[in-house]
């Protein structure tokens, strides 16, 4: 079985990501499953940024520490990350070697040299991936036919110096590959998607039919308005950059109440400066969905690391009370799904709907066989109704039928508390049917959330929600190899939380909260809602993800510590 | 005949309140161009100008203070068939949402703004708004306003706003026939009203404005942007009304829906099968 981690390092601007693209698109073709990190910094030049590319023949879900190939594009990478290469391991690339102990093969090949010997250094990316598809085994047949694909629009020339390059990379590298070469059965059994998960939330919001995406750039969710944009001639989605996150998702809540389907995204700063229009969107009802992708804080913090830290900020965000769904995807597969089912349920039920997304899960490149699109029904936007309508019309459900305005009724909507027909009141009889038909949606909502996934394990229970699904995955596989008994339960529905949870998570054999924040917040969150104790808690917040050999044995640490 | 944009909503303004002369207009504006109720989106943030979209029956998106601007952009977005106006006061417009006023001027959707323009905060009792005067006192700036007023005007020919236009509640012909134009206009269109605070300013007052304003004549040139902003920076002993500045260019809409093939941004379903299919072998 085939295990590798591949870490690809240099300055921002050297092309760590293309190389990396090139690569994981390569080797799914060859019939590896892949995971691939990113690490990179708020800069446009210079610095250090990384992608981890992690291989394996059967599907991957998370990464690992240790490295087998180490391709340093500048001296800084050898020097931060030499030491995560295993024993037996490589290091590719440009750097001056010191002290090296002996038991790490060292091939010193500086691309751009290479390239500015082909004449221009923009080949150096290539042969970077020249040099490590000959380690890798990689069939240059398939190399060279993705070559060509890619560069293809840009001409013979670009196609022919492009190969050379490669070819360069592989005859420089000088050893056999280490990697067996290309294995058949493996392609047949292969993965044939690639994606990330902002591409999968733009995707989901796409497929649900999403006409209208309103936001500010910000990293890790700009990605969710690059896809869209890239679809607005093909399928007619409007996607518009607001000056600010405030105007982002006023404009959201203009277009649901016009009768589009509309989403905005941002992270935790902008979602700070959306909150308002989150109240909005609940008095008047109108359904829109939110992306928040999650970055550490507070304030700006580390802009494009990750972070599990806003959960109780989104489920209580703005004044007052209100209904709204908080969920968390855990994978890009899962994200698409999730997207739709946000845009559905926030609909049915005339509220905002929340996602919960981070770093690690916008920018984490998984390989699936398949992917499931998930049967939803649709229950489409827009009533018509006659002209004695009313907006907020009192109901046993709290929800109004809802129209569109242009058709045959008036559609008045208010941020003031209003009467049934939307208009502005102080009557506070009114005011209190009106906040008990909004709160009276809650019940229904509550029967709408699924349980957490449950996979049982008699000696303790991994607890985990949102990206952690396959860390927390691999870490249970790898301790039941070596015959540690844990079970795992894992949210990607919060809120409401799925009901009868207290009697559930009382059942589960030790439980132990794995989050990417300082608290605990699904922890702290379940104890309070759920009235359980969970006292152990593995937390992170150093802006990075758990890695998989690195949770087993903080798991076994604390099982140990028992 | 009867306008079908009158309502029997009762109405919480002062008195007097310059407000209801722009109610006026703006209703008999709306049945005089032939409009129906029903594609008539009126827009509006808070405040005592924001409570007008109510007192009218049409489609009400009374949103939060400040942000009737980015919400009327996307409604219109989305259905190029309404007719959206935003309206509210100088401190919803511009105060709180003084940059989404820049930046609709950008995009020049083909929306108006009618902006209650008071020179005063009515609803919070009193302080000096965006547009006072300086050395304006208040309970706040009991020293006098020591910030300079906010000229709109000035601002929305500067940044070559496609209709901009000022009129004055106490005329409400003139006003009616100022906002015709400027809801007939395909492109953004500003038109600021001077409207008297009758409560909290006794500066600023009908009299006052009633000896000062006059409207501009045949001689002014509405497509010239250099005289438009010069004649935008007059104010004092005389304020001119009227249209100061017209540039027609293509609107936001027009340049979105060229590009693409549906006529509206309304919910079409989900994406059909083939095209599911599509997307995800874009994936492999």
């Amino acid at each position: 079985m085939v295990d590798w981690t591949v870490k690809i390092g240099g300055a921002a601007g050297q092309g760590v990501q293309t190389v990396a693209e090139v690569l994981s698109l390569l080797l799914k073709r060859s019939g590896y499953y892949v995971f691939s990190l990113e690490d990179y910094q708020s800069r446009i030049r210079g610095g250090h940024t990384f992608t981890q590319i992690r291989l394996k023949d059967e599907p991957v879900w998370a990464a690992r520490s240790a490295l087998d190939l180490l391709v340093c594009l500048d001296q800084l990478t050898y020097e931060l990350h030499r030491d995560e290469v295993k024993k037996g391991g490589l290091i590719l690339g440009s750097f001056e070697a010191k002290a090296e102990t002996g038991d790490r093969q060292l091939i010193r090949l500086d691309f751009e040299k290479e390239a500015l010997q082909l004449g221009n250094r923009v080949f150096a990316n290539m042969v970077a991936v020249g040099a490590i598809s000959q380690i890798l085994g990689l069939e240059p047949g398939i190399v060279e036919a993705h070559i060509e694909k890619v560069f293809a629009k840009k001409g013979v020339e670009v196609v022919e110096k492009n190969r050379a390059a490669l070819r360069r990379g592989k005859e420089a590298v000088g050893i056999a590959p280490v990697l067996r070469s290309e294995n058949p059965s493996r392609r047949d059994s292969g993965p044939q998607f690639l994606l990330d998960g902002n591409q999968a939330l733009g995707l989901g919001a796409l497929l649900a039919g999403c006409t209208f995406y309103s936001a500010y750039p910000m990293t890790p969710s700009t990605g969710i308005m690059n896809f869209l944009a890239s679809r607005m001639k093909e399928y007619g989605v409007l996607v518009e950059q607001a000056e600010d996150e405030i105007a982002a998702i006023n404009m959201a809540i203009g277009a649901a109440y016009a009768g589009a389907r509309a989403m905005t995204g941002t992270s935790g700063g902008g979602f700070c400066l959306m909150v308002e229009g989150l109240g909005l969107a609940a008095m008047t009802e109108v359904p829109v969905v939110v992306v928040n992708g999650q970055r550490p804080g507070p304030s700006t913090g580390l802009p494009t690391r990750t972070s599990q830290a806003d959960l109780h900020f989104v489920i209580h965000a703005g004044h007052d009370e209100f209904p709204r769904f908080v969920f968390a995807p855990r994978d890009p597969q899962d994200a698409i799904n999730v997207v739709r089912r946000a845009f559905y349920l926030a609909e049915k039920y005339q509220v905002p709907a929340i996602i919960l997304s981070d770093q690690y899960l916008a920018d984490s490149k998984v390989s699936y066989r398949d992917i499931g699109i998930e049967k939803i029904p649709d229950d489409s936007t827009g009533v018509n109704v006659n002209a004695d309508y009313g907006r907020y019309a009192l109901t046993p459900s709290g929800v109004s039928p809802r129209a569109i305005p242009g058709k045959e009724a008036l559609v008045v909507v208010d941020s003031d508390e209003h009467d049934e027909c939307g208009h502005l009141t102080e009557d506070l009889t009114i005011r209190v049917k009106m906040h008990e038909k909004r709160m009276r949606k809650w019940e229904a909502m509550q029967r709408e959330i699924r349980m957490p996934v449950f996979l049982e394990g008699k000696e303790a229970t991994l607890v985990g929600w949102g990206s952690t699904w396959g860390i927390l995955q691999e870490v249970r596989r790898e301790l039941l190899q070596e015959g540690i008994e844990v079970g795992l339960v894992h949210f990607n529905e919060l809120w409401p939380l799925p009901l009868g949870l207290r009697e559930f998570l009382r059942s589960l054999p030790r439980p132990i909260v794995v989050e990417n924040n300082y608290w605990g917040q699904l922890a702290t969150l379940l104890e309070g809602e759920a009235r359980v104790e969970l006292a152990t808690r593995i937390t992170r917040y150093d802006g990075r993800p758990f890695l998989v050999d690195e949770l087993c044995l903080r798991v076994k640490e604390v099982l140990q510590g028992a | 005949m009867h306008n079908p944009f009158e309502s029997d909503l009762e109405i919480a303004w002062c008195p007097g309140c310059g407000n209801f002369g722009i109610l006026k207009a703006l209703k008999e504006a709306l049945f005089e161009l032939g409009y129906k109720p029903q594609r008539v989106v009126l827009v509006s943030g808070i405040g005592q100008a924001a409570k007008l979209p109510h007192y009218l029956r049409v489609n009400v998106f009374n949103g939060l203070h400040g942000r009737s601007i980015p919400a009327a952009f996307a409604i219109k977005a989305a259905n190029p068939e309404l007719l959206v106006i935003a309206e509210s006061g100088d401190g919803c417009m511009y105060g709180e949402g003084g940059n989404h006023l820049l930046h609709a001027i950008r995009r020049n959707p083909d929306i108006t703004v009618i902006v209650h323009d008071n020179q005063v905060y009515g609803l919070t009792k009193g302080q000096a708004s965006p547009t006072s005067e300086e050395g304006f006192v208040s309970k706040v700036q009991t020293l006098g306003a020591l910030s300079s007023p906010f000229h709109p005007l000035s601002v929305a020919i500067a940044q070559d706003a496609s209709f901009v236009a000022r009129g004055f509640s106490g005329d409400i012909e003139g006003l009616k026939e100022i906002l015709k134009k400027a809801l007939s206009w395909k492109g953004f269109a500003l038109v600021d009203v001077l409207q008297p605070c009758v409560t909290f300013n006794r500066v600023n007052t009908f009299g006052w404005y009633k000896e000062r304003v006059y409207y501009l004549g045949e001689d002014h040139d509405p497509g010239n942007q250099i005289r438009a902003f010069e004649k935008s920076l007059e104010w004092g002993q005389k304020i001119p009304l009227g249209i100061f500045y017209m540039h027609p260019k293509p609107t936001y809409q027009e340049k979105f829906y060229a590009q693409v093939s549906q006529p509206h941004l309304l919910y079409r379903g989900p994406l059909p099968e083939e095209a599911v299919t599509r997307e995800l072998q874009l994936l492999v």
